[in-house]
């Protein structure tokens, strides 16, 4: 599936025709007039990146993409259930998990930003500067430091336990906060706390001005450890699950996106004269571990 | 006009009446005395057929109301009209109140052009309404609050409540017992005018002296029967039983 | 923390920091999809109210139990139960209700039902036996003595659905849920309402802005009150 075979698709009906201005009919295809629903975490929606991008799609296909930003469970949930055509979240274990129950088809690599750890200047773990993350971590849990959580199995919290995980800590006690709060929100708890914290850039770069906490630890952007990547994929609902799910709007919505085009329209989306995302679906590489859960090969017992 | 007869009736247990019958024609005014918790009212309620009797027929113009059927007996019930010892007026103007009756018996298309035309502003007040508020003297005040009315203005009020909508018989429960003389004239002067325009009127009190000036009849509610009934001399002066003349002197506490 | 907040919020409210249109369309979505709701459960509260006063019928009281214990149900629950029925995989899934103002109108029908019957309830018997002995005794049906009724207890059941009305527009639990907060890229809302708005604002750490919604919530809300405080007091002379 690339991004030339979006509009003739199977199941496809006649495609209809529409006078323009000059007298001449235009050939509209025929998902014109339809709505994609399409699930994303709150993260990702915050940037205002999907606003930004989605105008040309929907002129492209005289469509409307309505945009729904749940938590990453429940955006997975939605799709789950076929309440959403197509799920766009940052968490590989729960995409290859989805695709795994066969509720997700076609996914492909879309982007990566990348988390940073942030804390306050005074920096009393002392962590400033480290080139390895769970190290910072484990020091943070030695010291004591305040440290915020989202505590809300969103994706950011999945990464932020992962790391725990790999520092060998199992963080608890009175410094380490969970707020069940959004981004931007646990943002501010830990600014008036001076407390440290796992931000993804995006959320980080659109708040920086109002907060007090800075980068203690980079991620992989500006050269810091791999482990702090932040990789976006994106699914569509199987039709083979959910009959009414939009499918050809769908395909069409992953090959456009993926599309040279789209993809040089998010590497341009800057917040605060930055950039937040950084696209990976147009590559020479063919990339095939980016349409199956991680580690399948066909000789595995998977699928 | 209005007959009850052979009027049978239990309530918890009691037997309230037993064989009672009693009827008033046209024109005439009844008054039922009897000491209080009697059963006036219940008598009044049977004779308003909104209360069905264990046994016994209560008739209207000759009609069996409880044979019928329920359209037919809402019509019957519609030409009896029943005040009670407590005015009750709805929270709207005199007028309003008055008119109430006249307004359920027409159409509902009617009625709600009428709930229409009376949110845009005053509308106009029907005759019939302010023919029945000039029968208790009250015509003046037919655009006032009926919450800024005296208990006595709220009865009399009341009284052309019932007269307005033509009821052939209007049953009065204790009218003007807590009223000052003059308000109580006002009233007796309306029964007066209803009974001369062809309406039976029945009245349950325990005033004799009201029931002399008024009654063309009296009847006497003792023990669940009538022990007496007839003209008020008759009944106070000469009476034939000795439950009643002792009642009516006074001898019988109850 | 008053002071400078205040000082902040003096230029803010100046100058609302979205794209022109965006607040227009959350008030017009909230305020149609509230005054619907409202409107649907007032057709039928007021007539369950009449019911539970005057009639007695098998379970009678356990849907007095129901109601009031839905006066304090969480919208969150309200919006998940309303989101398993008109889900892809509930019982009206067929009818693509999911994500659409229909679906929030349905939440919020359930919300505003429980306080606008339990109140009306409370004015409807407060009315005298005695007004509806005498409306009776005036030759009234059953429909008309419940119609003076109504007409005695209008200001208490305009108080229930003003309260019903409060708790649908100031709810986001259940709109967000079944609604999803939506707006198109151009920043018009299709289910985005000033509660969901807001919790979206103060979600990203906008304090500031999501007070500035909650203000024009505020101003909204009085603005209602008002009007139906003076029609009450015009039509007084009735």
């Amino acid at each position: 599936m690339g991004a030339g075979a979006s509009a003739g698709l199977a199941g496809c009906s006649q495609s209809e025709s529409t006078e323009t201005g000059s007298g001449t009919t235009q050939e509209l295809p025929g998902v014109a007039g339809e709505t994609l629903t399409l699930t994303t975490t709150t993260s990702t929606y915050d940037t205002g990146l999907l606003d930004e991008i989605h105008t040309d799609f929907q002129e492209l296909y005289g469509v409307t993409v309505d945009a729904i930003a749940q938590g990453t469970g429940a955006a997975l949930e939605t799709a789950r259930a076929g309440d959403s055509d197509i799920v766009m979240v940052h968490a590989r274990g729960l995409e290859d998990e989805f695709m795994r129950n066969g509720y997700g088809v076609n996914r492909r690599d879309l982007m990566f930003n990348d988390f940073v750890i942030l804390g306050p200047a005074a920096d009393p773990a002392g962590i400033d500067g480290l080139g390895s993350a769970t190290e910072a971590l484990a020091t943070i849990a030695d010291a004591e430091s305040t440290f915020v959580s989202r505590g809300d199995n969103s994706g950011t919290h999945t990464k932020e336990l992962d790391l725990w995980a790999a520092a060998g800590t199992d963080p608890a006690g009175e410094w380490y906060q969970e707020t069940g709060t959004g981004m931007g929100e646990a943002l501010n708890i830990a600014t008036q706390q001076g407390a440290y914290t796992l931000s993804d850039r995006g959320t980080y770069i659109s708040r920086r001005a109002e907060l007090d906490i800075a980068i203690r630890v980079q991620g992989p952007i500006e050269g810091g450890p791999a482990i702090l990547a932040n990789p976006y994929g994106i699914m569509a609902v199987n039709p083979g699950v959910h009959e009414n799910a939009n499918y050809d709007l769908a395909i069409a919505y992953i090959g456009w996106i993926t599309s040279p085009g789209a993809q040089e329209a998010i590497s341009s989306y800057q917040v605060d004269d930055e950039q937040l995302f950084f696209p990976e679906a147009v590559s020479a590489d063919p990339g095939f571990q980016q349409y199956v859960p991680e580690g399948w090969s066909s000789d595995s017992d998977d699928g | 006009m209005l007959r009850a007869r052979n009027l049978a009736h239990v309530y918890e247990e009691t037997t309230v009446f037993e064989g009672l019958s009693i009827g008033v024609e046209p024109g005439e005014v009844l008054a039922i005395i009897g000491p209080s918790g009697g059963g006036k009212t219940t008598l009044l309620e049977l004779l308003s057929l909104s209360l069905p009797p264990t046994a016994g027929t209560v008739s209207v113009g000759g009609v069996d109301a409880w044979a019928a059927d329920a359209a037919s007996r809402l019509a019957l019930r519609r030409q009896v009209g029943m005040v009670f010892q407590e005015a009750s007026l709805f929270g709207a103007t005199v007028a309003r109140n008055v008119e109430y009756g006249l307004r359920i018996r027409r159409s509902w298309r009617a009625r709600v052009r009428d709930q229409l035309s009376g949110l845009w502003g005053a509308t106009e007040t029907s005759p019939a309404v302010r023919d029945a508020l000039a029968v208790v003297g009250m015509d003046d005040q037919r655009d006032q609050p009926a919450g800024a009315l005296s208990g006595g203005e709220a009865q009399r009020v009341a009284f052309a409540r019932a007269l307005a909508y033509d009821a052939s018989v209007l049953l009065l429960d204790e009218p003007a017992s807590d009223l000052d003389p003059r308000n109580t004239a006002a009233l007796e002067a309306a029964i007066e005018e209803a009974a001369s325009r062809g309406i039976g009127v029945v009245i349950a009190t325990h005033d004799m002296h009201q029931a002399r000036r008024v009654a063309d009849r009296v009847g006497v509610l003792l023990d669940g029967q009538i022990t007496e009934i007839g003209p008020p001399a008759q009944v106070f002066e000469r009476p034939t039983d000795e439950r009643t003349r002792r009642f009516i002197s006074g001898e019988l506490v109850y | 923390m008053t002071p400078p907040l205040v000082l902040e919020l003096l230029p803010a409210l100046i100058d609302l920091p979205f794209r022109d249109g965006y607040v227009s369309s959350i008030v017009w979505v909230s305020l149609s999809v509230s005054l619907l709701a409202v409107t649907l459960s007032t057709l039928v509260s007021i007539p369950t109210a009449i019911l539970l006063g005057f009639r007695e019928f098998p379970g009678r009281r356990l849907l007095k139990t129901l109601i009031n214990t839905g006066m304090g149900f969480p919208s969150v629950v309200v919006g998940l139960l309303v989101l398993f029925v008109v889900s892809n995989q509930g019982p009206l899934g067929s009818f693509e209700l999911i994500f659409t103002r229909q679906a929030m109108v349905m939440s919020q029908f359930v919300l505003a039902t429980p306080p606008i019957t339990a109140i009306s309830l409370a004015a409807i018997t407060g009315v005298r036996q005695e007004i509806r002995d005498a409306a009776r005794a005036l030759g009234g049906t059953r429909l008309d003595v419940a119609l003076v009724v109504l007409k005695e207890a209008r200001y208490g059941i305009a108080t229930a659905i003003l309260a019903g009305f409060g708790r649908a527009i100031s709810e986001v639990g259940s709109v967000l849920i079944v609604g999803g907060n939506i707006t198109s890229a151009s920043g018009i809302s299709r289910t985005r309402t000033l509660t969901t708005a807001i919790q979206l604002e103060a979600r990203q750490g906008q304090y500031e802005t999501a007070l500035m919604l909650g203000a024009v919530l505020l101003v909204l809300v009085l603005t209602v009150n008002a009007i139906v405080v003076r029609y009450g007091d015009g039509g007084i002379q009735r």
